[in-house]
């Protein structure tokens, strides 16, 4: 090697790396706060707080600082690889590259073999677990006087089985469905949702949620089993957005994979204007709507139905008969708009944000029906099913 | 600190260039050292002051050893070398095997005997152990001269590049650079190539390949099949290999980087075509260091049969148990010397008539086992894995097998070639005009796509921890 080329070598390599050196400190000096395309809050520069250093058990003696254990450098390079030049760039290289060299995976998320549909893996629960969660759904049935009925969205590896990549190891199979419909107790009533959807509308492709299609199937199978029509409907869908960008393809950067659209089918209001929305965000009620459309501005677009997670939502129609109590996920708010068509109060409970005692809240706004409704892999992996039994 | 890191390359290594080449010559020892222990202490700041009582105690025990020979006082002088390894080894023991040994001693005795500290293990410290050792030995022998100058001397016990994972370098091989090393243009571009490939080995080899080894490591062995042990184990031991001399490629590197001269620590191991070769190109520091410091001293070869096997037990042992705290890696020690015994004394004679394709099948079929015995460490989880692999687990192949094998099929084809030296060849054959272009696009490729792996960072693990 020539001297010349030597020259040439190092002051490429010294390019690289000062260069991206410089770009990343102007970047640490002013940090994002939060990633469009990840969909969370980034890492921002930790507090130093040197703390005293103690020496009563030799290394491990450290108070009320971050630096001698080494937190603040942890915290450091969290911060450091956030607030990296061009993130978003090198994720999407990442998982090009990945693609490229054949890979069918990416950080948790399969490649679809339309190179269109992205799935998160599905790992279903333990057989023992799976004993566990339904047993609080049975001590709901045996805590309430009214009829309770247990439904699982199956996941959409399950639906669109045929755009896996072969042999795919962690989705849904239908164990899980078949497992929990013979665990149900007698006074649980079951519907199935498998058979209802179909179809390339049903899921979202960059996203695990059902579309306004999916939901719209759902409902006329959760219609027939709570012992209703399950009434046609013909509104016109109408586009609410074009470029939604789900969670799946935020964890895989997938950056080749085309944005979704969200529908809306049921008209804000109901049919006749008449389906009113109450929710109860910190426990006051307040005056919401179907569809919140301001949230089309932001990343998590789905939140746009009932304008995302709460602990209560009620959607009241005058026209409708019954009141419905839906123990949720966020599932069940692309599915609201459609059962309140039939019923004249829906109740949607989240488990998550209320520690009250479910059966007395049935009996005090005199429920009629009770529905559990969670995706399979919202079922496999919640904390809070015990509180069915409250 | 470890090299495979957006902060370790973009700011750190920056700093360190920069530091280094604008302080004058006379004062780059101390500089290196100020750097290599900022290096050191930055994930555990505290065990800094192991690094502190490593210099000052092995930089005593060298003046010692120099000043009990001049004065004739032969005893004295071995006194203090045995005082140095014992500060060491003590060093080592207390840190890595206290509670391992404790947790056995507790459960033979049945109630808390010994106390388990629950101490973090500090990075790199059989690395460095080993290293400071070997000074005051070599300077007993007569093979170092003592450093009398403590910043030069603690320049090398702290030196960042092969401070935590190696190469393990013995002071007299780096007495001379200590003080006197050139700087050229040369050797730093070749370093910068160097470390490039060690980075491309680790981040983009490595990684991948080891999640792979992961998906097979959290099977229940009830559910392993054949096909998916050995494809599990395949993995590993490629993980293990990109990893490890992916890691000894960036130290060399980085080192030259800095003017030093760095000896070679892989020699494509994966070629050989017996145990006993598959040492000579594996980790070659670690096992030259047991061959001059344990094995020459024990008598080595040139003893009656039965000394000799003994001696080959004491090592492979010692290798094993290096290794990590575990009853595993004893295990896998005394595997090596079972086959290295059974080779040295009747089996690569018998083997040199035979074609040299059953040589390689032979040897990495130990190798394998080898590394599934290295690679589990829960025992009973190795016995259903060793089962699995010899047929005794849930069938031969699985739809699970059929989806990792074609999902990982190009990146596995990759890394095998990647461990001939097939490609090196190639390249050594390209016409100049071609290579000198193809170079700089192939470095920053490697850069490049580095750092889309390292800035993405969902799986980058440090494997030496155990060491």
């Amino acid at each position: 090697m020539s001297k010349k080329y030597s020259i040439f070598i190092t002051v490429l390599f010294c390019v690289f790396i000062f260069g991206f050196c410089g770009w990343l400190i102007w970047d640490m000096a002013h940090p994002r706060d939060f990633s469009e395309q990840e969909n969370r809050w980034l890492a921002q520069m930790p507090e130093l707080k040197v703390g005293r250093l103690e020496f009563p058990g030799l290394m491990n003696g450290t108070n009320g600082g971050n630096f001698f254990s080494g937190e603040f450098m942890e915290d450091f390079e969290d911060f450091v690889t956030d607030q990296f030049p061009l993130r978003d760039q090198w994720i999407h290289l990442k998982a090009q590259s990945e693609r490229l060299l054949g890979k069918k995976e990416n950080n948790g998320v399969y490649f679809g073999r339309d190179g269109q549909t992205l799935f998160a893996f599905f790992d279903p629960p333990a057989a023992d677990d799976l004993q566990k969660r339904m047993g609080y759904v049975d001590s709901l049935a045996g805590n309430v006087d009214v009829p309770v009925y247990f439904s699982l969205v199956p996941d959409k590896s399950r639906v669109w089985a045929d755009r896996l990549p072969a042999n795919a190891p962690n989705v849904d199979d239908g164990s899980m469905n078949e497992a929990a419909k013979a665990l149900a107790g007698e006074n649980v009533n079951y519907i199935d949702l498998y058979g209802a959807l179909s179809g390339d509308d049903a899921f979202y492709r960059t996203d695990h949620h059902w579309t306004t299609m999916g939901a719209y199937q759902g409902f006329t199978a959760l219609s027939f089993g709570l012992g209703r029509s399950g009434a046609l409907i013909d509104y016109e869908p109408q586009l609410r957005s074009d470029t939604f960008y789900g969670t799946t393809w935020s964890s895989c950067g997938a950056g080749w994979v085309k944005p979704d659209s969200i529908y809306t089918v049921v008209p804000e209001g109901g049919l006749n204007g008449q389906v009113t929305v109450t929710r109860y965000p910190e426990g006051k009620p307040v005056d919401g709507s179907l569809y919140d459309l301001s949230r089309l501005e932001v990343k998590d677009k789905y939140s746009m139905f009932l304008g995302g997670n709460q602990p209560l939502c009620i959607l009241r129609n005058p026209e409708g008969t019954g009141r419905l109590l839906v123990v949720r996920d966020s599932y069940s708010d692309s599915l609201a708009p459609f059962l309140a068509l039939q019923f004249e109060e829906v109740h949607l409970w989240d488990l998550r944000y209320n520690n009250m005692s479910l059966k007395q809240y049935v009996e005090d706004n005199g429920i009629d029906q009770v529905l559990v409704l969670y995706s399979a892999s919202n079922f496999s992996s919640d904390n809070n099913l015990f509180k069915l039994g409250l | 600190m470890v090299f495979s890191t957006p902060y370790f390359l973009f700011l750190y290594l920056c700093v360190v260039l920069l530091v280094y080449y604008i302080t004058p010559l006379k004062l780059r020892n101390l500089a290196l050292l100020i750097l290599n222990l900022i290096f050191y202490g930055w994930g555990e700041p505290v065990y800094i002051l192991i690094m502190f009582a490593s210099i000052g105690i092995d930089y005593t025990h060298g003046m010692l050893v120099t000043r009990c020979k001049n004065r004739g006082n032969l005893r004295g002088a071995k006194a203090a070398v045995a005082s140095s390894v014992i500060f060491n080894l003590a060093l080592m023991f207390f840190f890595k095997y206290w509670d391992f040994i404790a947790g056995n001693v507790n459960a033979l005795a049945g109630f808390e005997l010994m106390k388990v500290l629950g101490h973090p293990l500090p990075i790199g410290i059989s690395f460095y152990t080993f290293q400071t050792m070997s000074y005051t030995i070599d300077v007993y022998r007569g093979d170092a001269r003592t450093q009398k100058n403590i910043i030069t001397f603690g320049t090398f016990v702290t030196l960042f590049p092969q401070l935590i994972a190696g190469p393990i370098i013995k002071y007299k091989d780096l007495d001379e650079q200590l003080e006197h090393r050139e700087h050229t243009v040369d050797k730093f571009a070749s370093g910068v190539q160097r470390f490039t490939v060690g980075l491309a080995k680790k981040v983009l080899l490595a990684n991948a390949i080891g999640q792979l080894w992961d998906v097979y490591k959290a099977t229940p062995t009830g559910e392993l099949t054949t096909l998916g042990a050995w494809l599990g184990v395949l993995a590993f031991s490629l993980q293990l290999y990109f990893d490890f001399s992916g890691y000894s490629d960036m130290a060399i590197g980085l080192g030259r980087m800095l003017g030093f001269e760095f000896l070679e620590n892989f020699n494509y191991p994966y070629l050989s075509r017996s145990a006993t070769e598959f040492w000579r190109r594996w980790h070659i520091s670690l096992g030259s260091w047991f061959r001059e410091y344990l094995y020459f001293p024990l008598g080595g070869s040139r003893v009656k049969a039965p000394r000799m096997i003994f001696n080959l037990l004491v090592v492979w042992a010692a290798t094993g148990i290096w290794h990590g705290a575990s009853w595993n890696f004893l295990i896998w020690g005394l595997y090596y010397f079972v086959l290295l015994v059974v080779e040295k004394t009747f089996l690569l004679k018998r083997m040199e008539k035979l074609p040299a394709w059953v040589g390689h099948v032979y040897a990495l079929f130990l190798i394998m086992v080898g590394w599934a015995i290295f690679a589990v460490e829960d025992f009973g989880q190795l016995g259903g894995y060793l089962k699995a692999m010899f047929g005794f687990g849930a069938g031969f192949v699985d739809g699970d097998f059929l989806y990792y094998f074609v999902n990982y099929l190009p990146i596995l084809a990759i890394a095998c070639v990647a461990s001939t030296p097939l490609a090196k060849n190639l390249w050594k054959k390209l016409p100049e005009k071609v290579w000198k272009a193809a170079l700089p696009v192939v470095l920053v490729l490697g850069l490049v796509l580095a750092t889309a792996y390292l800035v993405d960072g969902t799986y980058n693990p440090f494997l030496y921890f155990r060491f």
